[in-house]
């Protein structure tokens, strides 16, 4: 039952890391750019979502009403930046680190290195937790693991069942084709860092409700985050939020096992053996869709 | 209808094209031919806005097309039948040939536009849920052609259609682009195989070291011995 | 990359580091020099060490934390908890470095799918595992990190901070020492050239992957000593404090401010870096990290060559205007410190550096037609006899290929002898390429053999191919860019089939491009010259390696018609210089011209061969390129 209920709390923690790689792995599979500042994004829309739960009577969850607008233009803008320079797959790593270094420092400027945490006055959920017969899952986990769930399928079915979303594959696959057949190259791009950057406010959001935030966070979350977009596949959306739920149960397994310790170590083997033997995720596309 | 006049085309500092000058008629099949690397290619990747043209112009139906960003010139009624096919390989067919009428023009007449090809491509419709990439040759070219159909086009770039395929299929794919051009669209036709391409053109121009050599009727051409010259080096 | 007199700067650090510390005690400058100086010399053998890896082979690490963090827990056990002396700790630091750096290589470097990203990122998991397993096991770490007592060193090095200075000086003065010497030898060429293009790399004779290997074990090695002696200096040691992103994150941003491809770019980087935050942390530690984030953003898309760069192409005029800031405000006196005074002397000089230059380093020099000239004229050569034919020098029995399900070859043989020249012709997607790659190792034959000379050469790698006399072009030039024309050509008889060192290569050089004619072209990086030029090089590079067959695939593709005449010329010189040429091309009145003898692919099957006059003769020829008649319909 320890397993169980260990097993079961990893998964709904690690979507909310699926969330947070759900971003990265789409600007990453359909546009080419490895997108570190991402993690900024994610971080500011945490401190965002502090602040404004803080100071103002909005409540945290509808800090979201700020926060996405705020994080999609953002994420909009800084890939046009990338569109202008031209930016290659390599250097995008590059800029978007010195991107990331700088939002990290700006956030560290604004509200200090210390650890910060909404008064539980104004987050209700970080406490509570619902209990299903002898297991018990904290409040927070589960909100992570249902806006996971809703963005993926949201997501999922947009880019499989949608015109648009069959644009978005048709330019992930042969770029030049797409554009000649009336695909706009600039607006897919806009759009979908756009809404990366939406998933980046949710991540930021659902983080902030956990408990407390401190500017070095986003260094932190970098490790966990890309073992997610690999296992899953890059651009794969239904795989980042299984590969999420795989990563999270294994280290509340190990965890209870051995030590928390202990997970990195297996989460990472699982990642270096990912990219030896799997290099395109764990989880292939289904073959045929209707 | 279609005008292009002195085009320079060149690839990084390499020029692929000197000082092409053609141009397509309403409903006619003009045939553009010449040995690999004359470029055949290059040429109509630049009517189509995927190659840049560095002098020269290209005005289509009284529109100027030079250097028009590719996904303006497909709404201006152009469609691309690229080398290679170049399906969406991981779309399924159905997927590539709603991709094809992409455009918001195209949009609108979908459902007339797929009941077209699907008449003219049996094929196809059997096929609708397979991914383009696992499709044959010969169904894949199908899948290409019907793509650009979608786009409803007046003017059908297509770019060695031929390639690749068995002789069979090159009468089946040959005999639709006759079926195409009898609907009312005009057909830039690039072929290696000389032969094939002029017997279903009007008229033909012919392509060697990027520089148009001859041109003329379909039916002057075949029977010039110069024309065979220029091909074969001889 | 440029070196030649890197020995007399490295001298002189290397003295002035070892001078130091008794100049302290003659002038009385503070200690926290000698902090600040440490600091320095740390971050330089960091980042010269990572760059060794990622700025010469263009392999991108984010994993020198890895190394560095093994060489920081293997002195902390040996010394913090075994009590054992500094110097073993220091030894088993730069062992512990380099075997991680070599299991690393050997799983990396022999992925099929290994790609740049995936590089980069496999590095980026491993400090994960190391953090975890220091945490987890009590004989390392065990979760409550390790005390280092100031250990017991000679009463001749000094106080402690001055023993920590020299000790990193002798390890930043090592990196330095590696770093350059692999710059005037052939371990650093053949990096720039798998940087540049490891395909050709390997095309032209380097055995990439003991290369890779070098540099990585370097880069372990050097890391971990450099760890071990700031575990030293730290004296408290946890999983945190080692396997964080620092290290990664400051090495990169030095070696980018540096430069890449220049030996001392990393430690000009770790200079103003170092300099820089110094300056900043009385009071301004908001900005610091700000400052370098954007510093990062700005030269990769600005400047991504780096400082050093900018420097060598004015070198006097930027280290006057530094010694000219710094010797005012020394003489002025009445602002800062002296080490506020270097700062400002540094920031003067990258300013400097970084305004746009007046002159371009190699751009072309002699005009166009003046070149073509030279290659035409050919004085004195005879006009008359190919070489003769003589024995059988290649020979493919029934080599086919798939990919996937589709057959690019199916059972071709072919024979190539001495002194022959082959044109290999047919219908695009007929197989000529893949035929090349094949005979030149990029691809294996699906079955079917190849031989040259007797050797069968299926297995080999291409470099080992190159070693058995076969070299090729490629249709679409594919220069080493960073490098000068010239120093392509080195590159090739430094690993060709009679390999050569660095200078005798350099002299050796001349003799290849007047062979193609771009002796004046020398100088200039292949983004300066056209694509015609660009072949010559090819060809040139290819002549280097002392092949006995040339492959040639489309080496005159996109020519005008005066270019492929020179060209043309040019096959002809080599091919009397007694080299066997397998000559793929599209344009059959150059084949014609050139040939021996025609060898016709057609959807990759043999289709004829036999001398030029006839093949094109042949009924099946005539139709695979004109399209048969015999399936012509009329509705």
């Amino acid at each position: 039952m320890n397993v169980l209920q260990a097993g079961l709390a990893g998964a709904l923690g690690g979507s909310l890391f699926a969330l947070m790689a759900l971003g990265l792995s789409l600007t990453w599979g359909f546009l080419k750019v490895i997108n570190l500042a991402h993690f900024g994004l994610i971080l500011l829309g945490s401190y965002l979502t502090f602040e404004l739960a803080t100071s103002t009577p909005l409540g945290p969850l509808n800090t979201l009403l700020v926060t996405i607008p705020v994080l999609c233009v953002l994420g909009a803008a800084i890939h046009l930046a990338y569109e202008r320079f031209e930016v290659s797959e390599l250097s995008s790593l590059l800029v978007s680190y010195g991107l990331l270094i700088i939002l990290v420092q700006v956030v560290h400027n604004i509200w200090s290195a210390d650890f910060r945490r909404m008064d539980a006055s104004v987050n209700p959920y970080a406490t509570r937790s619902i209990s299903l017969g002898d297991l018990s899952f904290p409040l927070p986990t589960l909100l992570a693991a249902g806006f996971g769930l809703v963005l993926v399928v949201l997501v999922g079915t947009i880019i499989n069942r949608t015109y648009a979303g069959r644009a978005l594959r048709a330019f992930g696959q042969d770029r030049e084709i797409a554009s000649a057949f009336g695909i706009d190259h600039r607006l897919i791009g806009v759009v979908l860092a756009g809404v990366a950057g939406a998933t980046a406010a949710i991540a930021g959001m659902l983080f902030a409700l956990r408990g407390t935030i401190t500017p070095d966070a986003a260094f932190e979350w970098v490790g966990l985050v890309f073992a997610i977009v690999i296992l899953g596949g890059i651009g794969n959306v239904a795989g980042t939020f299984y590969a999420g739920l795989l990563v999270g149960a294994v280290s509340g397994v190990v965890a209870s096992f051995w030590t928390p310790s202990h997970s990195p170590l297996v989460v990472f083997s699982m990642v270096v053996l990912a990219l030896v033997f799997r290099p395109e995720g764990l989880f292939p596309r289904r073959a045929g869709r209707h | 209808m279609l005008g292009v006049t002195d085009l320079d085309v060149f690839y990084g500092d390499a020029q692929a094209l000197w000082d092409v000058s053609m141009n397509v008629d309403e409903g006619e099949v003009v045939a553009i031919v010449g040995s690999n690397g004359a470029g055949k290619s290059t040429f109509v990747n630049a009517v189509m806005g995927i190659n840049r043209a560095r002098r020269g112009s290209i005005i289509f139906e009284g529109v100027e097309l030079t250097n028009l960003a590719g996904h303006r010139t497909c709404r201006q009624g152009i469609a691309i039948v690229p080398e290679g096919r170049r399906l969406f390989p991981f779309l399924s067919v159905q997927e590539n040939l709603d991709l094809g009428a992409f455009n918001r023009e195209a949009r609108r007449h979908h459902h007339e536009s797929l009941a077209w090809v699907h008449e003219l491509f049996p094929r196809l419709s059997e096929r609708r849920d397979q991914l383009a990439g696992t499709l044959s040759g010969g169904e894949q070219q199908m899948v290409a052609i019907g793509r650009a159909l979608m786009a409803r086009p007046r003017l059908l770039l297509m770019d060695e259609p031929s390639l690749g395929l068995a002789p069979v299929i090159v009468d089946e794919v040959f005999e639709r682009i006759e079926r195409v051009r009898a609907e009312g669209v005009s057909v830039v036709l690039v072929e290696q195989n000389v032969k094939r391409a002029l017997d279903i053109s009007a008229r033909a121009y012919v392509l060697a070291e990027g520089r148009i050599v001859q041109q003329g009727s379909a039916a002057e051409l075949a029977a010039s011995p110069e024309v065979v010259a220029a091909l074969l080096g001889v | 990359m440029k070196g030649g007199k890197g020995w007399i700067p490295l001298a002189a650090i290397a003295l002035s580091i070892g001078i130091l510390p008794w100049l302290r005690e003659l002038t009385g400058f503070p200690a926290s020099y000698l902090v600040l100086l440490s600091a320095v010399l740390f971050w330089t053998a960091q980042a010269t060490s990572w760059n060794i890896l990622s700025g010469y082979s263009g392999y991108f690490s984010f994993g020198q934390g890895a190394f560095y963090g093994v060489g920081v827990y293997a002195l902390a056990v040996l010394v913090g908890r075994h009590g054992q002396s500094w110097w073993l700790g220091l030894l088993l630091g730069g062992v512990a470095g380099l075997v991680l750096a070599l299991v690393i290589g050997t799983i990396a470097f022999r992925l099929r799918s290994l790609r740049g990203e995936i590089f980069a990122l496999l590095t980026l998991a491993i400090p994960f595992i190391l953090s975890a397993i220091a945490r987890v096991t009590d004989s390392i770490d065990g979760g409550q990190g390790i005390i280092l007592p100031v250990p017991e060193y000679p009463d001749f090095f000094g106080p402690f901070q001055q023993f920590i200075f020299w000790l990193s000086g002798a390890v930043a003065v090592l990196a330095l020492v590696i770093a350059y010497g692999m710059v005037e030898t052939r371990y650093g060429w053949a990096l720039f050239a798998i940087h540049d293009d490891e395909a050709v790399a390997e095309g032209l004779g380097v055995p990439t992957f003991r290369h890779k290997m070098i540099a990585i074990a370097a880069n372990g090695l050097i890391a971990g000593l450099s760890g071990a002696v700031s575990a030293l200096q730290v004296g408290f040691i946890s999983p945190e404090g080692t396997f964080n992103l620092r290290v990664p994150l400051f090495v990169i941003v030095m070696s980018v401010l540096g430069g890449r491809l220049f030996w001392a770019g990393p430690a000009v980087g770790a200079l103003y870096v170092v300099t820089l935050q110094n300056r900043l942390a009385g009071g301004f530690e908001g900005w610091s990290l700000i400052i370098l984030g954007a510093v990062l953003v700005l030269l990769v898309l600005f400047a991504p060559e780096g400082i050093m760069a900018r420097f060598v192409r004015r070198p006097w005029t930027i280290v006057a205007v530094a010694a000219g800031v710094l010797a005012a405000l020394a003489l002025y006196g009445e602002w800062g410190d002296p080490v506020s005074w270097f700062a400002l002397a540094l920031g003067s000089a990258a300013v400097v550096a970084l305004l746009p230059a007046g002159t371009i380093a190699g751009r072309r020099t002699a005009s166009p037609s003046s070149r073509l000239g030279s290659a035409l004229a050919d004085p004195g050569e005879p006009e008359t006899s190919s070489p003769g034919i003589g024995k059988t020098l290649v020979e493919a029995g029934e080599v086919t290929r798939r990919f996937g399900g589709i057959h690019a070859l199916r059972g071709v043989s072919m024979r190539l002898s001495e002194g022959e020249l082959v044109g290999l012709v047919g219908p695009n997607g007929s197989g000529k390429t893949t035929l090349v790659n094949l005979l030149s190792g990029a691809l294996r034959p699906t079955s079917g053999s190849i031989t040259v000379d007797g050797v069968d050469i299926v297995d080999m790698a291409p470099h080992q191919i190159v070693h058995q006399g076969i070299a090729r072009t490629y249709q679409i030039p594919r220069p080493f860019n960073s490098l000068t024309v010239k120093d392509n050509v080195v590159v090739a008889i430094m690993f060709g089939r009679e390999p050569r060192g660095l200078a005798a290569s350099r002299q050796a050089a001349a003799e290849y491009l007047a062979l193609v004619g771009l002796s004046d072209l020398g100088d200039v990086r292949p983004g300066g010259i056209n694509l015609h030029e660009r072949q010559l090089l090819e060809m040139a590079r290819a002549m280097a390696t002392r092949p006995r067959i040339l492959l040639l695939d489309e080496a005159l593709a996109g020519l005008n018609p005066v270019e492929i005449d020179n060209a043309v010329a040019v096959v002809r010189r080599i091919h009397r210089s007694g080299v066997s040429i397998v000559l793929v091309e599209h344009l059959l009145r150059v084949v014609n011209q050139l040939a021996t003898r025609i060898v016709v692919l057609d959807q990759g099957r043999l289709l004829a061969e036999g001398d030029p006059a006839t093949v094109m003769q042949n009924p099946a020829v005539v139709s695979a390129y004109l399209g048969s008649e015999a399936h012509a319909r009329r509705d």
